[in-house]
């Protein structure tokens, strides 16, 4: 009763963090029952608890005894489920090993228990109010469109991708992909699409004993006048094109990693998106619905590249929309302290 | 509804630090509290015990005028009895006297012993015997002396005599007694 009442003279401090692959990004909000009285948002370059962060973040959780600190969950091991009945909850993912939560009745969101204890352990000298799941942010940003609209929404972060598919606000499907693990993952469904066309390869293959090797040798004349390289006119051509190369080269280097990498990752993503569709599509367990459109929840600034290629190759109507992780953290512990 | 994983830690407004104080504060103020209502109840008691006091003394000094009036009034009954049995004495004398100046031969029927006088009634074998032997002494004692007679059966005289001590006589009686009274209760007192 008294701590009610205090609590309505101090003012509710709430600090949400969000580990990015290389970064955290801390926002302090500091609101009364009604307003917004003063934020901040502090980039620390460490995926932990730093000295830095957590004098950071001491200064302001000082300030009121009602502060609230919130992490959104991003371990790989997580994910969301169609149902909310616990028998039918291992079918989907191990429910002895996790913490499932139910999202209004209609399907459930889970993360390892492991995960959360050391994500609990990892931030103990601050201490931990909420810790969020990327399906529960999803669900809540795109509440208008999930609600009306039978489609998939992907929240993209800077390490993993939170895929959903809702249909007129039953869930179907949901995958979390984490980028850094799947690297290794599509290489080897990289590997493993290489190997079939291989072995296509080697069932369609060509009987070598009935290949006539005089008819290919007259062919093979055409590249072997190895005298024609000393011509000095094609030496200066190979010369401007290797200093257009080197023009090319430098123009790049003023932006080298971020495009190169950009591209990956846009490609990556695409690839991640496009390998759930299909496990969505193929797998019996899941209420299969064709995916007219894609709602993308972008928290890092995508390009435009992997809508052009969603649009393009698995030809999705691609809605991005700009989406503020700390800030909509900030909220959901609003809306959860409610 | 539940969004998180984990809830919300208990909010404390009060520090360790801060509670340690207070519950030394805490138990500075109880104790100075306890022992102030300690001296208001003793005080309380004490007042209680005065007022006690007061009232008994108040009483005490009811009974003692009551003992006082009542003693007062024992020894006025005393004076009292005193001059009855006096007065029963002095009586007792007188009616012994007055027998004893009845003759023989003079038989009395009745005597009446008034305020200030003395009626007899009697037998006489005649006026003489009566005068010479009783009135006699009778006309020493009252002022007034009245006397009347009638012949009985047997020839004697039956005879009324009636005597009467004059009033200033026996109010000075009446005083002298009083103040005999007077000194005997003072020298009792004493």
């Amino acid at each position: 009763m008294l701590n009610k009442l205090l609590e309505g003279l101090y003012h509710k401090i709430f600090v949400n963090i969000v580990v990015y692959r290389s970064k955290s990004i801390v926002y302090v909000e500091e609101s009364n029952k009604d307003e917004i009285i003063n934020s901040i948002e502090e980039s620390f370059d460490t995926t932990t608890l730093n000295a830095k962060m957590y004098s950071f973040i001491k200064s302001h959780i000082e300030e009121s005894p009602f502060h609230y600190i919130s992490i959104l969950d991003t371990s790989c091991s997580q994910g969301a489920a169609p149902t909310c009945n616990p028998k039918e909850m291992p079918l989907y993912f191990d429910s002895t090993s996790s913490k499932q939560l139910c999202y209004a009745d209609g399907w459930s969101y889970y993360s390892s228990k492991a995960d959360l204890h050391l994500l609990k352990k990892e931030y103990s000298s601050i201490g931990v109010d909420f810790i969020f799941s990327p399906f529960v942010l999803l669900a809540k940003f795109f509440k208008d469109k999930i609600d009306k609209h039978t489609s998939m929404y992907v929240l993209i972060g800077d390490s993993f991708l939170s895929l959903a598919v809702f249909d007129h606000s039953e869930l179907l499907f949901a995958e979390h992909l984490d980028m850094k693990n799947n690297k290794e993952s599509d290489e080897l469904l990289m590997d493993s699409s290489s190997m079939q066309n291989l072995e296509f390869e080697l069932e369609s293959s060509v009987n070598l004993d009935d290949i006539d090797v005089e008819d290919d040798i007259g062919e093979l004349n055409d590249f072997g006048d190895i005298e024609d390289l000393d011509n000095f006119e094609d030496i200066n051509e190979f010369s401007e094109i290797k200093e257009d190369e080197e023009k090319f080269i430098e123009e790049e280097d003023e932006y080298p990693r971020n495009e190169t990498e950009g591209f990956n990752e846009e490609y990556q993503r695409f690839s991640l998106i496009k390998s759930s569709l299909k496990h969505f599509y193929k797998d019996d367990k899941y209420k299969s619905q064709f995916v007219e459109s894609v709602y993308i929840a972008d928290g890092v600034g995508v390009s435009s590249d992997l809508k052009r290629y969603l649009e393009e190759e698995i030809f999705l109507s691609v809605f991005v929309r700009r989406i503020d992780l700390c800030a909509e953290v900030c909220e959901l512990a609003k809306a959860e302290l409610q | 509804m539940k969004y998180s994983y984990t809830s919300a830690r208990k909010k404390k407004i009060v520090t360790p630090e801060l509670q340690l104080l207070f519950i030394f504060f805490g138990i500075t103020l109880f104790m100075l509290f306890s022992t102030y209502a300690f001296l208001l109840f003793k005080d309380y008691r004490f007042l209680e015990q005065s007022r006690d006091i007061v009232q008994k003394r108040f009483d005490l000094n009811i009974s003692l005028s009551s003992m006082k009036s009542k003693i007062t009034f024992i020894e006025k009954e005393l004076a009292l009895s005193e001059r009855v049995y006096t007065q029963n004495t002095v009586l007792k004398d007188s009616i012994a006297n007055l027998f004893d100046l009845v003759p023989q031969r003079i038989t009395l029927s009745e005597a009446s012993l008034l305020k200030n006088g003395l009626i007899l009634y009697g037998i006489t074998p005649s006026k003489d015997v009566y005068n010479f032997m009783l009135q006699a002494p009778l006309r020493s004692i009252f002022h007034k002396n009245y006397s009347s007679f009638y012949p009985d059966k047997n020839g004697w005289l039956r005879f009324v005599s009636t005597n009467y001590i004059e009033e200033n006589d026996i109010q000075n009686y009446d005083l002298k007694s009083e103040d005999l009274e007077e000194q005997d209760t003072n020298e009792g007192l004493e």
